[in-house]
């Protein structure tokens, strides 16, 4: 049988919130020591609740909670910061990350680094850094913390270190195979590139492309045919011509 | 305890309605059919009434047994003015509150991705029809304070923009009979950055 668990005031973020019963609401909350964590807000949407203002997404604050089991109950929220301000694609960028969080994070399993990435670039967006970068960066992490990171330091042949001057094609669910000249029509980089986005370093446009496409195998790969709502709407949205498209 | 068929029936439909749970359905339908026969009657009735006669006002998607709804199809109500708000309950709210006159659009929700909640389900093309083949002079952004209500606000003033049409957001600020010492930071610095000037003229 689970023991009663009681957390108090750890460092969290609201990822999502969906109305349950007449006043409450369940939450998706990331937190700094215990990873991605289901709560429920008793009376939260009551008129007068004092979680109002504060259990609200990219809002910085600390969370206590207790209960057994998967779905806790949560018992104070207090705002440590100002809520981060995003606005048109920067917010839908935030949201993606939400999205990508509560689809990719198993509840309960901690990830303190994932947490100070995520409130990093959350930071980053709404400071006007440059968008995609920050998405790549962010993805980069996450995979890595799920256990299925990018590999780009070996080639997945014979585990040799990449050679900055051979290309090589990226396969899915293993990782660079040395390319053969007119062979497979896949995602073909060069040793340099892969390196250079296993750091992080997007400096050149071919790269935040590449990282792009790499990342974007991968995670369709660990949605496992889910598909991301935050990109369904995004692409309504784009076609309305109010938000300017990055390409997301 | 065995409760009838039809009466289960009954129960199981009860717990449709918010906040009613078994408990509560059991102690509805049995005051409905022991002690008010007559109004259970009624209450089937204008149930079923309603559902077969009130639907959507194709102008502003507010309830309507007409095509239009009583606000659209009044013609001294100002139609250069549209409002938008996100639920029925909020064009009441609005309208009780006396100082409008013009027209309103309900999204019947307000974005939010997460949800799958985009454009289309808000029937913005919809609201982008009226924006372009009417001429309207102004858009209320009455949506809710939160990041999703925003973000809505935020989308469809963009759409306004590319009209040039002109979008207004509801002021935030101090509710009647606040003080301050009670109200919430975020609340009150929204209330200061949109100050507005005293009026004068009873000084002079």
């Amino acid at each position: 049988m689970n023991s009663i668990e009681r957390v108090e005031f750890e460092a969290a973020f609201l990822l999502h919130a969906m109305p349950y019963r007449e006043s409450s609401q369940i939450i998706e909350v990331l937190g700094q020591h215990h990873g991605r964590i289901g709560l429920v807000a008793r009376g939260s949407r009551r008129p007068r609740s004092r979680w109002k203002q504060t259990l609200r997404s990219f809002q910085p604050m600390r969370m206590s909670w207790a209960g057994r089991g998967t779905l806790q109950t949560l018992g104070a929220a207090e705002a440590t910061a100002r809520p981060l301000v995003l606005t048109g694609m920067r917010l839908m960028a935030g949201w993606y990350m939400n999205e990508l969080l509560i689809n990719l994070l198993h509840r309960g399993d901690p990830h303190p680094d994932l947490f100070a990435h995520y409130g990093a670039a959350l930071a980053a967006l709404s400071e006007g850094k440059e968008l995609e970068p920050v998405l790549r960066r962010f993805e980069l992490v996450l995979l890595a913390e799920i256990g299925y990171g990018l590999v780009t330091d070996r080639d997945a042949v014979d585990a040799q270190p990449l050679q900055p001057e051979r290309m090589y094609a990226y396969v899915a669910d293993r990782g660079p195979v040395p390319a053969v000249v007119g062979a497979g029509d896949g995602l073909v980089l060069s040793g340099a590139d892969l390196l250079a986005i296993g750091r992080g370093d997007f400096d050149r446009p071919e790269r935040l492309l590449g990282a792009k496409r790499l990342l974007r195998e991968k995670l369709n790969w660990c949605l496992g045919g889910r598909s991301l709502k935050t990109r369904q709407v995004l692409a309504a949205m784009l076609s309305d011509g109010v938000i300017d498209g990055i390409g997301a | 305890m065995h409760f009838t068929p039809r009466l289960q029936q009954l129960l199981a439909a009860l717990r449709c309605l918010p906040g009613v749970g078994p408990k509560s359905a059991q102690r509805m339908a049995f005051y409905l059919l022991d002690r008010d026969r007559d109004g259970a009657g009624e209450l089937a009735v204008a149930l079923r009434s309603a559902l077969d006669e009130v639907g959507h006002c194709e102008h502003c998607r507010m309830f309507a047994e007409q095509a239009l709804c009583t606000v659209c199809a009044d013609k001294k109500r100002d139609a250069g003015m549209i409002c938008i708000v996100e639920t029925p309950a909020d064009v009441i709210a609005v309208d009780d509150s006396g100082g409008y006159r013009g027209r309103y659009f309900v999204l019947m929700g307000r974005l939010s991705p997460l949800d799958g909640i985009g454009p289309l389900e808000l029937g913005i093309n919809l609201l982008e029809r009226r924006l372009r083949e009417e001429t309207i002079t102004e858009v209320i952004l009455a949506t809710s304070a939160t990041v999703e209500g925003e973000a809505t606000a935020a989308y469809i003033a963009g759409l306004a923009e590319k009209q040039g049409i002109r979008a207004t957001r509801i002021a935030h600020g101090v509710p009647m009979g606040g003080e301050l010492e009670y109200v919430d930071s975020s609340t009150l610095s929204l209330a200061l950055s949109a100050r507005t000037q005293v009026p004068t003229d009873a000084v002079d």
